[in-house]
């Protein structure tokens, strides 16, 4: 392929109704918000080029450097333990604001509460995950076969980020100016812990819609986690992602919205959530590894209708058809919105019945995001 | 020396970009000493990227660089910190 080509064209911002006369360089060199602000462009001339050029570059860095710690996939080994002897473990590490993993450790399951705050909350959202996880689908830990939950806090100096690296989910405690400690929202350490889950099962591929698919699925999890703790039903739950995480400064409730995809923010700093809830509106991008915090609207949003249609409390339902899903040996690590969704409506078929509402309801919340369910092959 | 950072992922998947222009810094002489190491340390391959990881597009005086949380040296952590803290927004070519 050509790497790097030349084009002159008028291009025209919808948002300040000016056109003007550029030079495109489609070249990796080209800085990728620049390409991202073509690919955003209302001209094909123009947005085309430039988000063939984002995905393929994008690509190629994931193929290069992805993830590929593939575990075993499936339920857990037979002979397991009985449920009321499964018990978390956890160990929590300080990392005493560098960026060195574990750090050292600081509280031990069954320990009493430490001094540190941060830590007890990372120990409470371990718990509080791991209780989901057990109760609502019966899965013994991330890996199903009782696998240690490590953390480690104040990771880095002010670092506005939270982040699963493989075996351990790792918090910084923000940079006080847009956010606060990420250990708050205990919807941000469920998110975290399912990365986890998701790396067992289906390992999505953090890349494009796989990767936004996995994403996603930790927002999914994440807020199912922060209800069953508070006991809120569907009707009652905010389905806010990382509410309480922004800084007083920030216009915005939180991070992302399922009930609302693209209304979480919108900030001087921060600009607007970027958020599409429809197909209609994907978004192609080759930053933030072709948009995989952007485009996980959608099937968040598919989510929420589901869970909201049905009614009562979103993790007996709606939960168990989406675990189902992705413990289903379906799925492959590239499988697209469409393969996700007609996994989904294959399980709510086989645990609720063909002819059920549960069934209709999952057609109906995909169709509603403008996503066509693949047809699942046989097994 | 010119040096600008394109900061993208991350669990809010929020984009940041800063360019720093060195000559314009009372602790010029440091600076370019950091990124030199930043930059010798940093030409290989970002290391695996992990779910909500921060990835980093560095350019340094044309060189384009890229990297991967939690794969970074001291010396490019430092970088990355101090172009996006005082670095001016956007400043793409």
């Amino acid at each position: 392929m050509t790497l790097c080509h030349f084009a002159g064209m008028d291009a025209h911002s919808k948002r300040t109704g000016q056109t003007r006369r550029v030079h495109a360089v489609f070249c990796p060199i080209v800085p990728p918000h620049v390409l991202d602000h073509l690919s955003r462009s209302g001209d094909p001339v123009l947005y085309e080029p430039a988000r063939r050029t984002l995905e393929h570059d994008a690509l190629q860095r994931t193929r290069r450097r992805i993830t590929t710690v593939r575990m075993t996939a499936g339920p857990a080994a037979p002979g397991e333990a009985p449920e009321a002897e499964k018990k978390p473990r956890r160990t929590i590490s300080d990392a005493e604001h560098r960026e060195q993993l574990p750090g050292t450790k600081v509280r031990s399951e069954g320990e009493d509460p430490v001094d540190d705050a941060s830590v007890n909350r990372a120990y409470a959202g371990l718990g509080a995950t791991f209780e989901l996880f057990l109760k609502a689908f019966s899965r013994f830990s991330i890996d199903g076969a009782g696998m240690p939950l490590d953390a480690t806090v104040h990771y880095g100096e002010k670092y506005g980020n939270a982040f699963w690296d493989g075996e351990r989910m790792v918090f910084g405690d923000g940079d006080g100016e847009v956010f606060r400690d990420f250990t708050l929202p205990v919807d941000v350490i469920g998110h975290e812990l399912t990365h986890g889950v998701t790396q067992h099962t289906v390992n999505l591929a953090y890349f494009g819609q796989s990767g936004a698919l996995n994403e996603s699925v930790s927002d999914v999890f994440g807020s199912l986690i922060k209800q069953y703790g508070l006991g809120q039903s569907a009707d009652q739950a905010d389905w806010l992602i990382g509410d309480g995480l922004f800084t007083d400064r920030v216009e915005g409730v939180a991070l992302r919205s399922m009930k609302a995809p693209g209304t979480a923010y919108d900030d001087d700093v921060l600009g607007k959530d970027p958020q599409p809830a429809t197909m209609e509106d994907y978004v192609h991008t080759g930053s933030d590894n072709g948009g995989v915090h952007i485009n996980s609207g959608i099937p968040n949003h598919a989510f929420y209708r589901l869970a909201t249609g049905l009614g009562g409390n979103a993790w007996e339902r709606a939960g168990r058809i989406w675990y189902d899903a992705l413990t289903s040996g379906d799925l492959a690590p590239d499988a697209d919105f469409a393969a996700f969704a007609g996994a989904t409506v294959s399980a709510a078929a086989s645990r609720f019945g063909e002819g059920g509402p549960e069934r209709e309801a999952v057609v109906k919340s995909w169709s509603a995001v403008g996503v066509s369910p693949a047809e699942q092959a046989p097994a | 020396m010119r040096i600008t950072v394109t900061r993208s992922g991350g669990f809010a998947g929020i984009v940041r970009n800063a360019t720093l222009d060195t000559r314009q810094q009372s602790d010029a002489a440091e600076l370019t000493d950091l990124a030199r190491t930043a930059l010798e340390e940093g030409r290989g391959a970002p290391g695996p990227v992990v779910p909500d990881g921060f990835f980093y597009e560095v350019e340094i005086d044309g060189e384009m660089l890229q990297w991967a949380d939690p794969h970074l040296t001291a010396a490019q952590s430092a970088l990355v910190k101090k172009v996006l803290g005082e670095g001016s927004p956007g400043g793409a070519p």
